[in-house]
């Protein structure tokens, strides 16, 4: 029986080879390479996850801004931002973007990296699953680029009034988002199930 | 072979290319975690406390430190001692500035004051009070007591003690004239021992020190003077717009002057000058003092700056 692999970038079905090891294969026709899961799903999830994650703490231990306002100076992090909203009582919005911008992008970065390690272990195949049912539900309130936005929008304004500087953690914060969004792109969810002996392409 | 599928192109093999670099996001990223961390270890100086009476003005997370107008430090908490007596204000000095954590060196807190004839700190009403420091040069430390107020430069002097029966409008930093010439200020003052006089004390500026001399006579030159005289109608005058608030010295030297007054030598304060006083004029010889060269440091001194 011959192997047929469909190219999922034309379509063109096609036969396939034995594949020595240390080579990949490419389509007949569209000459983009063909795979079985997302190419090299679990090591760029894992690299840009664990990149994520070791940026994460500098992006909230360092100030986002730092404004100058006639003299006046003052430095803020992402955590005495929410801390001064909810001395204002703005409790909603507090936790809001307490959820959106420090919890889950937290949690996520940490669910994918602990899928991407436990793969070569079928006995943690509940546990992953059980991780990703998580990752899917809190993804919809990770909302680092709308606060990465707001950041960059109130710069500028601000800037007609005040000196406002750029802190280092808004350097690692846009980094983390772009990080955990390129982890989500190379995340294969298939992999979840994947046995490693069955690993193929 | 089967008939009925046409034959179906072959999917080509190639080499698989390294995916090491992948690895290279993470190093790059703790990578830039150190150098952060880094550059927080080589920027940041020590953390010093300053006990200060009261800390009117200053805000945790805000105030700043400044030595000569640059900002130095922050304060990062402000502390009642236990015993309640005191502030403890916790400060993170900058590297650049770890050498002013010495014994001797003095910290205040500027604030706004306003005395008449005087204006000072009017910038920290708007910039918020920050927290000025005087050098010291003794063994290293990170505990200070902090000074109620900027303590009194050493600037070379002659210091003199005036003693007048009433301070009047004199108050510290009235000036000291020497034909309606300011050649010094008054410093302070206070009680003599036995509570009949008032003791001030007043610094004449280096240069101008010769000019006061054992045999001088000193008045008090603030206020108006009013002299109304039967043909000359009303005469007016006043030393300075200044002195009209904030009092003022004046003094003249004989023409018979006698040797140089030294530092600590009293004289009396009299009330206005005499008609006399005005007539004397006597050549006395400055001290020439070098200039200070403040605008042309040699580039072999530039070095040692760094």
């Amino acid at each position: 029986m011959q192997n047929l692999v469909a190219c999922q970038t034309c379509g063109l079905v096609q036969e396939v080879d034995e594949i020595p090891d240390g080579s990949v294969i490419k389509c007949a026709r569209c000459h983009f390479q063909i795979f079985h899961r997302r190419v090299e799903s679990r090591v760029r999830t894992l690299v840009f996850s664990l990149a994520a994650l070791i940026l994460y703490f500098p992006a909230n231990l360092y100030p986002i801004v730092t404004a100058e306002y006639q003299g006046e100076y003052s430095q803020t992090t992402i955590f005495q931002g929410i801390r001064s909203l909810f001395s204002f009582h703005q409790y909603f919005i507090g936790s809001l973007m307490f959820f959106t911008s420090m919890l889950t992008p937290g949690l996520k970065i940490i669910g994918l990296i602990f899928i991407t390690l436990t793969l070569d272990w079928p006995r943690w195949k509940k546990g992953r699953t059980w991780v990703f049912k998580i990752i899917r539900v809190i993804d919809p309130w990770n909302m680092l680029e709308v606060f990465l936005l707001a950041i960059c929008v109130s710069m500028v304004e601000m800037g007609q009034v005040a000196t406002v500087h750029p802190g280092r953690g808004v350097f690692s914060f846009a980094a983390v988002v772009v990080l955990t969004l390129l982890a989500t792109l190379s995340f294969d969810t298939r992999l979840l199930w994947d046995s490693p002996a069955g690993k193929k392409l | 072979m089967n008939e009925k599928s046409p034959a179906l192109p072959k999917a080509q093999v190639g080499k698989s290319y390294l995916n090491w670099f992948l690895w290279l996001i993470p190093v790059g990223a703790a990578a830039v975690c150190l150098w952060f961390v880094g550059q927080d270890i080589i920027f940041t100086g020590p953390t010093i406390t300053i006990y200060f009476e009261n800390a009117n003005g200053l805000e945790e997370q805000k105030s700043l430190v400044q030595y000569r107008g640059v900002k130095i430090g922050e304060v990062k908490t402000l502390k009642l001692t236990k015993d309640r007596q005191r502030v403890a204000a916790k400060v993170h000095l900058d590297a650049s500035a770890a050498n002013l954590a010495r014994q001797g060196s003095v910290f205040w807190i500027v604030q706004p004051e306003l005395n008449l004839g005087s204006v000072s700190g009017l910038r920290t009403i708007v910039s918020g009070d920050f927290i000025n420091v005087q050098p010291g040069n003794g063994a290293r430390t990170n505990l200070f007591i902090g000074a109620e107020k900027e303590p009194i430069q050493p600037i070379p002097g002659l210091d003199i003690l005036l003693l007048v029966p009433q301070l009047g409008s004199l108050q510290p930093q009235s000036p000291v004239f020497y034909r309606e010439l300011q050649v010094g200020e008054m410093l302070d003052y206070h009680l003599s021992d036995d509570a009949r006089e008032v003791v001030i004390h007043a610094r004449i500026e280096e240069q101008y020190a010769p000019l006061v001399r054992m045999n001088s006579k000193f008045w008090n030159a603030g206020g108006i003077n009013i002299h109304v005289g039967l043909f000359s109608g009303a005469n007016i005058s006043a030393q300075s717009a200044e002195t009209l608030i904030s009092g003022g010295i004046a003094f003249v030297t004989p023409p018979d002057f006698q040797s140089a007054a030294t530092n600590g030598t009293v004289f009396i304060l009299n009330e206005k000058s005499e008609p006399e006083w005005e007539t004397w004029s006597p050549a006395i010889p400055l001290h020439s003092v070098p200039e200070v060269v403040t605008n042309t440091t040699p580039a072999s001194n530039l070095n040692k700056l760094r």
